[in-house]
C-alpha cells in the first residue's frame, strides 16, 4: 500500500516537474472547457444582423425595423437589393429582408416579404427563418388586427345606417298606406258616377242635327230652285232629302228629353270629380313626401354601400394572412454535403497543418541530430522555413487530392478551383506556423500534438461550423472574428457557394497573409530563444550553482 | 602555427563566473585534451572554442587560411564554422537517415561542390569502415559505428579543427581504443583536434598538448611533457598490501619530511622533500622493521597523478 502511495506520489512530482506537459495535460481541458463556457454563457437573443431592403423606407417599413430591433437585432438598412444579398455572401448579414412597397394591404392581394437567406450556412439558416419569422408575424398580426378592424368598422357603421332608415321606412310605409286609402276613397267616389252618355256631346250632337236639318232644308230650296223640271228626277232628290229632315226632327225631338237627364248625370260626376281631386292631392302629396323619404333611403343605402365597397380586402385568406413571407436562397439550390464542403476543407487543411507543423519541429527538435545543426553554416530562417517548405509539399499534396475528389462531386466547380487552391494554401501556411509554433513552444512530442489538437479544437468550436457564432458573448464574437478558421472557411465558402472572384475575397486573404507573416517572425524569435534556452540548459546542466563559485 | 587563441576569455552565467582568465592557443597539428571535475568548466571551454557560446569578457579569434589574419570568432562565426568539426558527447546524426544520407546531408549543408563532397564521403567511408554499411540506417549501426559515423559526419567537410566531447564516454576500451586510433589518423591528414574527456588515460595516450581546467580556470596548459615536468622524479610509489605493515608504513614515513601521501589501497605514492634521501631512509627502516612490500619505485608522473595533484593542490 505504501509503494502503491509513493509511486503515486513519484508520478505526481513527474508529471509537475515537467511544466508544459503538466500545463497541457491538466490546464488544456480546463482552458476548453473555460473559453466555451465563455463563449456560450449568454442567454441574450442570437446576435443576429439583418438587412433591410425596401423601396422606400416608409412608416411601415420603419415600424417593422423598430420591431425587429427590438428582440437586440442589428439592423442594416439597404437601397439596393443586389448590396443587401451580396453582403449576405460575404457574411456582413445573416438575411436581407426585401419588404414590399407599402406594408398596407388594400385588395385582395396579400403583401410577399421575401426572405434572402443563404442556404449555405445550414445551422443557422432555421434559426435565422424562425427567429425572424416570430417578429414577422407580429406585423403581420398587426396589419390583419388592422383590416379586421376596418371591417368591423364598416359593418357598425353600415348597421347605424339601416337602423336609422327603419324609421324612414316605416315612415313611408304609413304615408303609403294613407296614400292608398285615400285612393280607395277616390275609387269609390268614381264608382258611384253613373253617365248615361256625354251630355256635351249630345249637346254638339243636337247643334249639328240642327244644322244638318238647316242644310238639308237649303238643299231641298236649292232643289226647288234649280228648275228641275222632271219631277221624277226632281222627287228622287228631295225625297231622301226630306225623309233625312224628318229623321233628324225626330231625333232632335227624342233628344231634349234624355239631354237633361244626361246634364243631371254630369253634374252628379262633376261633384265626384271635385271630391276626388281633393282625394288625389292628399295622395299626391302622401306619395311625394315618400318619395322623398325613399330618395333618403336611397342615398344611405348608397353610401353604405360605397362604405362596403370601400373595404377592397374581402377575401379571408387575405385577412387572415395580410402578409405572406417567401424564402429566396441566395445560392443555388444544393446538397448538405456541398454546403458543408467548405468547413470540411479548411478543418483538414487546419488539423493536417497544425499536427503536421508541430510533428516536424519535434521531429527536428528531438532528433540527435538538432544540435548539430547549431554547428551548421546554415542560418535559422532556413530551417524554419524548410519546415514550412516541407509542410506546404504535404498540404499541397493533400488539398490536391482533396480538391480532386471533390471535382468527382461537385464537377461545376472547375474553374473556381484554382482560387479555393490559393485561399486553402495560405490558411494552411497560418496554420502551419501556428503548429510550428506549438512544435517550438513545447519540449515534449506528446505535449505538442496535443497542445496542437487542442488549439485545433478551440478554434473549431470558435468558428461557427458545430455552434453557431452568434449565440456567443458578444464581446468574444468580435475576438473569434479573426479566427483564423473562420476567415478560411469563409472565404471557401465565398467562392465555392457564390464564385467570389480573387478580388472580393482579397482583404481577408490579406488578413491571413498577415497573420502568416507575422507568425513566421514569431517563430523566429522563438527558434533564437531556443538557442539561447539550449545554452542556458547546457549552462545549467554543467554548472549547477552548487559546483559554481567565485573564483 | 596558430588557429583558434582565446585570450582573457571569462564566461559568467546568471552571475557566477563559471570560467575565468582563460588564455588557449591552439596550433594547427595539435590534439589537445581537455580534462577537468565534472561542472569544471572544460564543455564551457569547448563551446567557447566552437562558437556555440560566447564569451562574457576577452576575445575567441581565429585565424584565416589564405593569410592568417586574425578575425574574432564569434562575429564571424558562420565563417568559422566550415572550418570547425564539432561531435557532441551524445551521437548527432539523423537516425532514420541511412550513413550515406546522413553524410550528404551534412557535407550539403556545408555548401559543397557535390564531386568534392562525393570524394570526401568515399573516403571518410573507407577511413571510418563504415563502406559496407553505408545503406543502413544510422539507428541500425552498432554504438562504434554510430561513434564513427558521428565523426564522419564532423569530418565531411574537411574542417580545420575537429572538436569532441567525450568521443569515448559509453565505449567498451576496445572501441575506445578504436576511436582514439581513428583520431590519431584523423589528425595525421591535418585535422588539429580538441578532445574534452574524463578519460585520461585516453588522453594521454592520444594527445599532445594538454589543458587541465578546475574551478573554471586554467590550471595548466602545455605539452604532455611540459604538464608533468613539474611532477617528474618528485615522488616514489610503493606497491603494499592493506593492512599493519602498510599502515606502520605510513605512519613511519609521516616522520620523514615529506609533502604528501597519496593512499590509493595497495598503491601509496609519496612526495618527499628529497625523494632519493628519503627512499634510502626507508630501506633501511623496512630492514629494521622487517615490513613487507611488494616493491618501490620511482616513475614518471601519470596524467591522473598530474591531474590529481592539480587538483590537491588547489582544494
Amino acid at each position: 500500500m505504501q509503494s502503491l502511495w509513493l509511486l503515486t506520489i513519484k508520478n505526481l512530482k513527474l508529471l509537475l516537474r515537467s511544466r508544459s506537459s503538466a500545463l497541457i495535460i491538466i490546464f488544456a481541458p480546463l482552458l476548453i472547457i473555460l473559453l466555451l463556457g465563455l463563449s456560450y454563457n449568454t442567454s441574450a437573443q442570437f446576435g443576429l444582423k439583418i438587412g433591410v431592403y425596401a423601396a422606400d423606407f416608409n412608416e411601415d417599413a420603419n415600424s417593422f425595423i423598430e420591431i425587429l430591433e427590438e428582440k437586440e437585432f442589428t439592423i442594416t438598412k439597404f437601397n439596393d437589393l443586389n448590396t443587401c444579398t451580396n453582403d449576405i455572401k460575404r457574411s456582413q448579414i445573416h438575411t436581407c429582408i426585401e419588404l414590399p412597397e407599402s406594408l398596407q394591404v388594400d385588395d385582395n392581394q396579400q403583401k410577399v416579404v421575401t426572405f434572402h437567406i443563404d442556404p449555405s450556412r445550414i445551422n443557422l439558416v432555421w434559426m435565422i427563418q424562425e427567429t425572424v419569422k416570430s417578429k414577422f408575424n407580429i406585423k403581420a398580426q398587426e396589419i390583419s388586427q388592422e383590416l379586421t378592424g376596418n371591417i368591423l368598422s364598416i359593418l357598425s357603421e353600415t348597421k347605424g345606417v339601416l337602423n336609422s332608415q327603419q324609421i324612414d321606412l316605416s315612415n313611408i310605409k304609413q304615408k303609403t298606406k294613407d296614400a292608398s286609402t285615400s285612393a280607395s276613397s277616390v275609387k269609390n267616389n268614381l264608382e258611384g258616377v253613373s253617365v248615361g252618355s256625354d251630355g256635351t256631346v249630345i249637346e254638339g250632337i243636337s247643334d249639328q242635327l240642327t244644322e244638318a236639318n238647316d242644310k238639308i232644308s237649303t238643299a231641298i230650296s236649292e232643289v226647288n230652285s234649280a228648275g228641275i223640271t222632271d219631277d221624277e228626277k226632281r222627287d228622287a232628290i228631295k225625297d231622301p232629302l226630306n225623309e233625312a229632315s224628318r229623321i233628324i226632327d225626330d231625333l232632335q225631338g227624342n233628344e231634349s228629353i234624355s239631354l237633361n237627364g244626361v246634364r243631371d248625370l254630369l253634374e252628379q260626376a262633376a261633384a265626384a270629380i271635385t271630391s276626388s281631386t281633393a282625394n288625389l292631392d292628399l295622395v299626391t302629396a302622401a306619395l311625394q313626401e315618400a318619395a322623398t323619404e325613399i330618395e333618403s333611403v336611397q342615398s344611405s343605402l348608397a353610401a353604405a354601400q360605397n362604405s362596403i365597397e370601400s373595404q377592397k380586402v374581402t377575401e379571408a385568406d387575405t385577412i387572415t394572412s395580410p402578409l405572406i413571407t417567401k424564402i429566396e436562397r441566395i445560392s443555388q439550390e444544393n446538397t448538405y454535403l456541398s454546403y458543408l464542403f467548405p468547413a470540411l476543407l479548411v478543418l483538414v487543411v487546419m488539423f493536417s497543418s497544425l499536427l503536421l507543423g508541430t510533428t516536424l519541429v519535434m521531429i527536428e527538435k528531438n532528433s540527435p541530430a538538432f544540435l548539430r545543426n547549431f554547428f551548421l553554416p546554415v542560418r535559422k530562417i532556413t530551417f524554419i522555413t524548410s519546415i514550412y517548405v516541407t509542410n506546404v509539399i504535404l498540404n499541397l499534396v493533400e488539398i490536391s487530392v482533396i480538391l480532386g475528389i471533390s471535382l468527382f462531386f461537385l464537377k461545376s466547380s472547375v474553374a473556381i478551383i484554382p482560387t479555393v487552391a490559393l485561399i486553402l494554401f495560405v490558411t494552411g501556411s497560418v496554420f502551419t506556423f501556428l503548429g510550428m509554433a506549438i512544435g517550438y513552444i513545447f519540449s515534449s512530442e506528446e505535449t505538442g500534438i496535443l497542445a496542437s489538437i487542442s488549439l485545433g479544437s478551440i478554434l473549431l468550436f470558435t468558428s461557427g461550423t458545430i455552434l453557431p457564432l452568434e449565440g456567443i458573448a458578444e464581446a468574444l464574437r468580435k475576438i473569434v472574428a479573426y479566427n483564423p478558421f473562420v476567415i478560411g472557411e469563409k472565404l471557401v465558402r465565398e467562392v465555392f457557394i457564390f464564385n467570389a472572384s480573387l478580388s472580393m475575397v482579397g482583404f481577408e486573404l490579406g488578413i491571413l497573409l498577415a497573420y502568416a507573416i507575422v507568425l513566421f517572425l514569431v517563430i523566429w524569435i522563438i527558434e533564437s530563444i531556443i538557442h539561447q534556452q539550449m545554452t542556458h540548459k547546457f549552462m545549467r546542466h554543467h554548472h549547477s550553482s552548487k559546483r559554481t563559485r567565485k573564483p | 602555427m596558430e588557429l583558434i587563441k582565446l585570450t582573457g576569455v571569462t564566461k559568467e552565467y546568471r552571475k557566477r563566473t563559471v570560467l575565468s582568465d582563460v588564455d588557449l592557443s591552439i596550433e594547427e597539428g595539435d590534439i589537445l585534451g581537455v580534462i577537468g571535475q565534472s561542472g569544471s568548466g572544460k564543455t564551457t571551454l569547448l563551446n567557447l572554442i566552437t562558437g556555440f557560446i560566447s564569451p562574457s569578457q576577452g576575445k575567441t579569434v581565429y585565424y584565416t587560411a589564405s593569410n592568417h589574419e586574425e578575425r574574432d570568432l564569434n562575429e564571424n562565426l558562420n565563417r568559422i564554422k566550415s572550418q570547425i568539426g564539432f561531435t557532441p558527447q551524445h551521437n548527432s546524426f539523423y537516425p532514420k537517415l541511412t550513413v550515406k544520407e546522413n553524410l550528404w546531408h551534412f557535407g550539403q549543408l556545408y555548401g559543397l561542390d557535390k564531386n568534392m563532397l562525393k570524394t570526401n564521403i568515399r573516403n571518410l567511408l573507407n577511413f571510418t569502415r563504415l563502406v559496407d554499411h553505408q545503406d543502413k540506417l544510422a539507428e541500425e549501426l552498432s554504438g562504434g559505428m554510430q561513434k564513427r559515423l558521428d565523426i564522419s559526419c564532423s569530418l565531411v567537410h574537411k574542417p580545420k579543427v575537429l572538436v569532441l566531447d567525450e568521443p569515448t564516454a559509453d565505449l567498451d576500451p576496445i572501441l575506445q581504443k578504436e576511436i582514439l586510433q581513428m583520431l590519431k589518423e584523423v589528425n595525421k591528414q591535418g585535422v588539429t583536434i580538441v578532445i574534452a574527456s574524463h578519460q585520461l588515460d585516453c588522453i594521454e595516450n592520444s594527445c599532445n598538448k594538454v589543458v587541465i581546467v578546475h574551478n573554471g580556470r586554467v590550471k595548466v596548459f602545455g605539452s604532455l611533457e611540459d604538464v608533468r615536468r613539474p611532477y617528474l622524479r618528485d615522488h616514489f610509489t610503493i606497491n603494499v598490501d592493506p593492512g599493519e605493515d602498510k599502515e606502520n608504513l605510513i605512519k613511519k614515513l609521516k616522520a620523514f619530511p615529506i609533502k604528501k601521501i597519496v593512499d590509493r589501497g595497495h598503491t601509496l605514492t609519496v612526495y618527499p622533500e628529497d625523494v632519493e634521501k628519503t627512499m634510502s631512509k626507508l630501506l633501511e627502516l623496512i630492514k629494521e622493521e622487517n615490513l613487507y612490500l611488494h616493491d618501490m619505485h620511482v616513475k614518471k608522473p601519470s596524467l591522473m597523478e598530474v591531474f590529481e595533484n592539480v587538483v590537491l593542490d588547489n582544494r
